[in-house]
């Protein structure tokens, strides 16, 4: 065993993990507040808004996130267009790329998560609000939302836990989190084990954190949904 | 113990013992990333100097060979934990790959070379590269002396030795270190390459330690038969003139 290589090497792991944490925090945060728009819509009673999300949601669930990676790193790279216009300085940038793939996926999943949780809400709320006379708008904001929110926290917390392990495809496009050090080390070093392992503990203790987040917030939020002990 | 216990232990068996040489198929496993040397072709199969350097070393060493192509980042791990028994895929000689696997004898002398836009003007120096970004294969001896030599660029790492040509086309990277055969003879000669050209020193093993001893046949380092036999199969192929005319067919005529 050559744990003195994981030793030398812990810095570049911690850098890693800063990373995948960055990646994790801002593709959730962006796809979260996306996706309660999105969810919000996806019942619409315009048929073509409906058809658009159901759309965007069927090819982004439908497909391999590397491959949507691959299409936005290197495929778009391709079109001469595309270089020469005011959008490359981003495209161009790993970290940009990564992200918009990262948030187009997990919108997905999340806006279908959330408007699953959206379905499962007895009419009669929906009916006292309107007999209370509240616009959409307080509508949404009193009672859809907090009753979205706190119906699909479980699924959404499995969600955050699929997002951050999926920041392990970044290393594919040159970006160095956990994944990126631990392969690089297997390359460089010729061990295989003690970087893996490494790695995969780095996302357990990240895994922890989320759950304990999420286990707090159904606490402190969804308690009304659990049958009352005592 | 019914026979097909029998049978099953008898498999058993021959996966633990592994890797034998006399009568069994040697396994050489190659990353086919990596024109002229090695390569996919329009059909699927494998193509390039290192795939016919190791079918005549295999003839002439009455091996029976299975070439097959692999990933870059799994090649050496895969040899190391005996999934396959040697690697042929441009692998020069260093220190720390000896410490790992055992090589045959040196068959290739390479030469690295950076390559770039036409008309950058880039001085290959690490200060002239400072501030720029130079696209590697990861693992290699290559991102070992950039990595070395060159703190003040930004290094990019890809999984496999074809990304570096797209990102450079794709202007994501000002320069790429390579093998100067592989980007002459493949990256300068297709239509994407036209605008780009070699710049920089010729360097060699002899400019820098990372750039290793040669370029050699890796072979698991517990199979000593196996190093001995295909020492014998390259000699022969060098002794018989075959080394040489694989050398004028794939590079022309040597100056």
């Amino acid at each position: 065993m050559s744990w003195d290589v994981i030793a030398d090497n812990f810095a570049r792991f911690l850098d890693g993990a800063q990373l995948t944490l960055l990646l994790t925090v801002i593709a959730l945060g962006i796809a979260f507040t996306l996706s309660i728009v999105l969810a919000l819509l996806r019942d619409s009673p315009r048929w073509w808004l409906r058809h658009m999300i159901g759309a965007y949601t069927l090819v982004f669930r439908g497909t391999p996130l590397l491959i949507q990676l691959f299409l936005i790193y290197y495929g778009l790279a391709q079109f001469e267009m595309l270089r020469q216009s005011f959008v490359w300085p981003w495209l161009s940038s790993p970290l940009i790329c990564v992200l918009i793939a990262f948030v187009l996926n997990t919108t997905a999943y999340t806006t279908e998560i959330f408007a699953g949780g959206l379905r499962h809400l007895p009419p009669g709320e929906i009916e006292a609000a309107r007999a209370y006379g509240m616009s959409p708008w307080t509508q949404a904001r009193r009672i859809l939302l907090p009753a979205m929110l706190t119906r699909s926290l479980s699924l959404y917390g499995n969600e955050t836990i699929m997002m951050l392990h999926a920041t392990s495809l970044a290393s594919t496009v040159t970006l160095m989190e956990i994944t990126g050090v631990a392969r690089n080390i297997t390359l460089n070093y010729y061990i295989q084990f003690e970087p893996y392992v490494t790695a995969g503990a780095l996302y357990l203790l990240l895994t922890f954190v989320l759950v304990g987040a999420f286990r707090f917030a159904e606490w402190r939020w969804a308690a009304y949904l659990q049958p009352r002990r005592g | 113990m019914t026979s097909k216990y029998k049978l099953l232990f008898a498999a058993m068996a021959l996966v633990i013992s592994g890797s034998a040489v006399a009568g069994d198929t040697v396994t050489i496993a190659t990353d086919a990333t990596f024109p002229p040397f090695e390569s996919v072709d329009a059909n699927g199969k494998l193509v390039g100097y290192d795939i016919e350097l190791a079918e005549a070393v295999c003839k002439e060493a009455k091996l029976d060979c299975n070439i097959i192509g692999a990933a870059w980042e799994g090649m050496i791990p895969g040899l190391i934990s005996k999934k396959y028994d040697a690697l042929i895929s441009q692998l020069t000689v260093t220190d720390a790959r000896r410490k790992a696997m055992a090589f045959s004898e040196v068959y290739e002398l390479p030469t690295f070379r950076f390559v770039a836009r036409k008309g950058t003007n880039l001085t290959i120096t690490p200060d002239g590269l400072k501030g720029k970004t130079i696209a590697v294969q990861t693992g290699t001896p290559m991102d070992a002396y950039v990595t070395k030599n060159f703190p003040g660029s930004t290094i990019k790492r890809y999984a496999g030795g074809s990304e570096p040509y797209l990102e450079l086309a794709a202007g994501r990277a000002d320069v790429h270190l390579s093998y100067e055969a592989q980007i002459l003879y493949s990256f300068l000669r297709k239509d994407e390459g036209k605008n780009f050209e070699l710049v920089g020193p010729r360097l060699t093993g002899k400019d820098a330690p990372e750039f290793g001893e040669g370029v050699a046949i890796a072979i698991n380092k517990s199979n000593k038969a196996l190093v001995e036999r295909i020492d014998e199969g390259l000699k022969a192929v060098r002794d018989s003139g075959q080394l040489d005319k694989l050398d004028a067919k794939y590079f022309g005529p040597q100056e």
